[in-house]
């Protein structure tokens, strides 16, 4: 058994967890969430670099909050989620433990949030190369460039709307999208509804995203939906000072102002 | 003589200060740009993005979104918060090549009854030189054409 596998099986002994959402093997060395819920299953647990999922994503399913202890394993992207969803009230109602494994492969287990936290200020993630690059190529273009690349992009757009179910901060029970009265977003896929729901979607994720990439991933026609949220929290992270995902009393950037915040723009 | 473009402005105001000022402007009669249609609103901080979007869709060519100067909202915060709305929105619409310039944003205060009529004057005559307002459309054309295309290939 893996240092992983005993960590978690002792956490069933002693009675901390009664659930712990995790990731086994599938097909094609891929990694997909599995929920445990006796000792003796622990040995489905893997930990490898294809546990990308963020699985703080359950923590709002009303099954999952059925157990009243709950493990999660946690990358860094799901740690600061799960710091910017302490900020935001959401976790208040359950107990859990958190467990994570270092960049030394040490198994760490977290049972309070200012562990996690202090642990996430620690190891504050920065953005992929990949994305770097991306953004600065966006940033780089004309305006026109930009429209003629995203207005392209979004016509590929299925509305199937994954992106929004794998966002771990997407969490309302009811979304402007289903609302039709009135009807905010068009429920067809074409192009300029495409676009209202993504700038909807960007919008309502501004300075909650906490950039795990999940929404890019998952996207089965590969728009890279994430960057809208990656470029909007370094603008407000420029505009406000505010990092997401950095601290559990945080809050939401949107939610708050200063009397000084500056712009350029109001005439 | 051509007849000149006249681009259809929506302004987007709170009812406090700019409605008032706006009102002030027609009591005071001055004359300004007959282009802007006025949408009034409890207070910025209810002027939801979404609003803006369908005024585009719905054949605006250019937006105007004006309210109270910081610190004289008449619900103590409702413009500070739609001011960091504001900042945020306006720069996810620049990332995605949104033409930010047909959106005015402004404060005008009750007693701003001349700043009123020259911001819908300044915003009418951009907005004429830019031209009609066609992205939107030419999005939906092109995902017609893309539809056409796909099932003629098929
Ligand atoms: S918007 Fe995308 S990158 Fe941001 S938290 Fe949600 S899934 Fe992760
Ligand atoms: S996952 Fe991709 S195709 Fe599906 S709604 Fe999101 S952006 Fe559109």
């Amino acid at each position: 058994m893996t240092p992983l596998q005993n960590k978690v099986a002792e956490l069933f002994e002693n009675g901390t967890i009664s659930l712990m959402i995790g990731y086994k093997n599938a097909i094609n060395k891929l990694a997909v969430p599995c929920f445990i819920d006796h000792a003796t299953q622990v040995e489905q647990l893997i930990y490898t670099p294809e546990c990308k999922g963020n699985l703080s994503v359950y923590l709002h399913k009303a099954e999952i909050k059925q157990a009243k202890k709950i493990g999660i394993l946690a990358n860094i992207a799901t740690l600061r989620s799960l710091v910017q969803l302490t900020s935001e009230n959401q976790l208040s109602d359950i107990e859990k433990t958190v467990i994570t494994i270092n960049a030394q492969n040490e198994v760490l287990v977290f049972d309070n949030m200012e562990k996690v936290e202090e642990y996430v200020q620690a190891n504050f993630p920065e953005y992929t190369e990949e994305d770097k690059k991306l953004l600065e190529q966006l940033n780089s273009m004309t305006r026109a460039e930009r429209w003629q690349y995203w207005s392209e992009q979004f016509a590929a757009c299925v509305k199937c709307y994954a992106c929004r179910a794998v966002c771990p901060m997407c969490y309302c029970s009811s979304c402007t999208v289903e609302c039709n009265q009135p009807q905010w977003i068009k429920v067809s896929s074409e192009t300029t509804g495409n676009l209202e729901w993504h700038t909807m979607r960007a919008m309502h994720l501004a300075g909650r995203c906490i950039n795990c990439g999940e929404c890019g991933r998952i996207c089965p026609v590969g728009i890279p939906v994430h960057l809208l949220t990656a470029q909007m929290n370094l603008d407000i992270e420029k505009e406000f000072g505010s990092k997401t995902g950095f601290s559990c009393n945080s809050g939401y950037a949107l939610n708050t102002f200063k009397p000084e915040d500056k712009e350029q723009f109001i005439k | 003589m051509s007849e000149q473009f006249e681009p259809k402005i929506v302004a987007f105001v709170c009812n406090w200060c700019t409605y008032a000022g706006a009102d002030l402007a027609g009591t005071s009669r001055t004359k300004y740009a007959t282009n802007v249609s006025i949408i009034r609103f409890p207070c910025t901080g209810r002027i939801d993005f979404m609003l803006l979007m369908k005024a585009f869709e719905n054949g605006a060519d250019g937006i105007i979104v004006s309210g109270c100067h910081p610190n004289d909202c008449h619900y103590t915060s409702g413009n500070f918060h739609a001011r960091r709305r504001w900042i945020v929105f306006r720069s996810l619409l620049d990332f995605m090549g949104f033409d930010t310039d047909r959106i005015t944003f402004s404060w005008v205060s009750a007693a701003e009854g001349a700043k009123w009529a020259g911001l819908v004057d300044e915003t009418t005559q951009r907005i004429r030189e830019k031209g009609a307002f066609t992205d939107f459309k030419k999005l939906d054309c092109s995902t017609f054409e893309k539809i056409s295309h796909d099932a003629i290939t098929e």
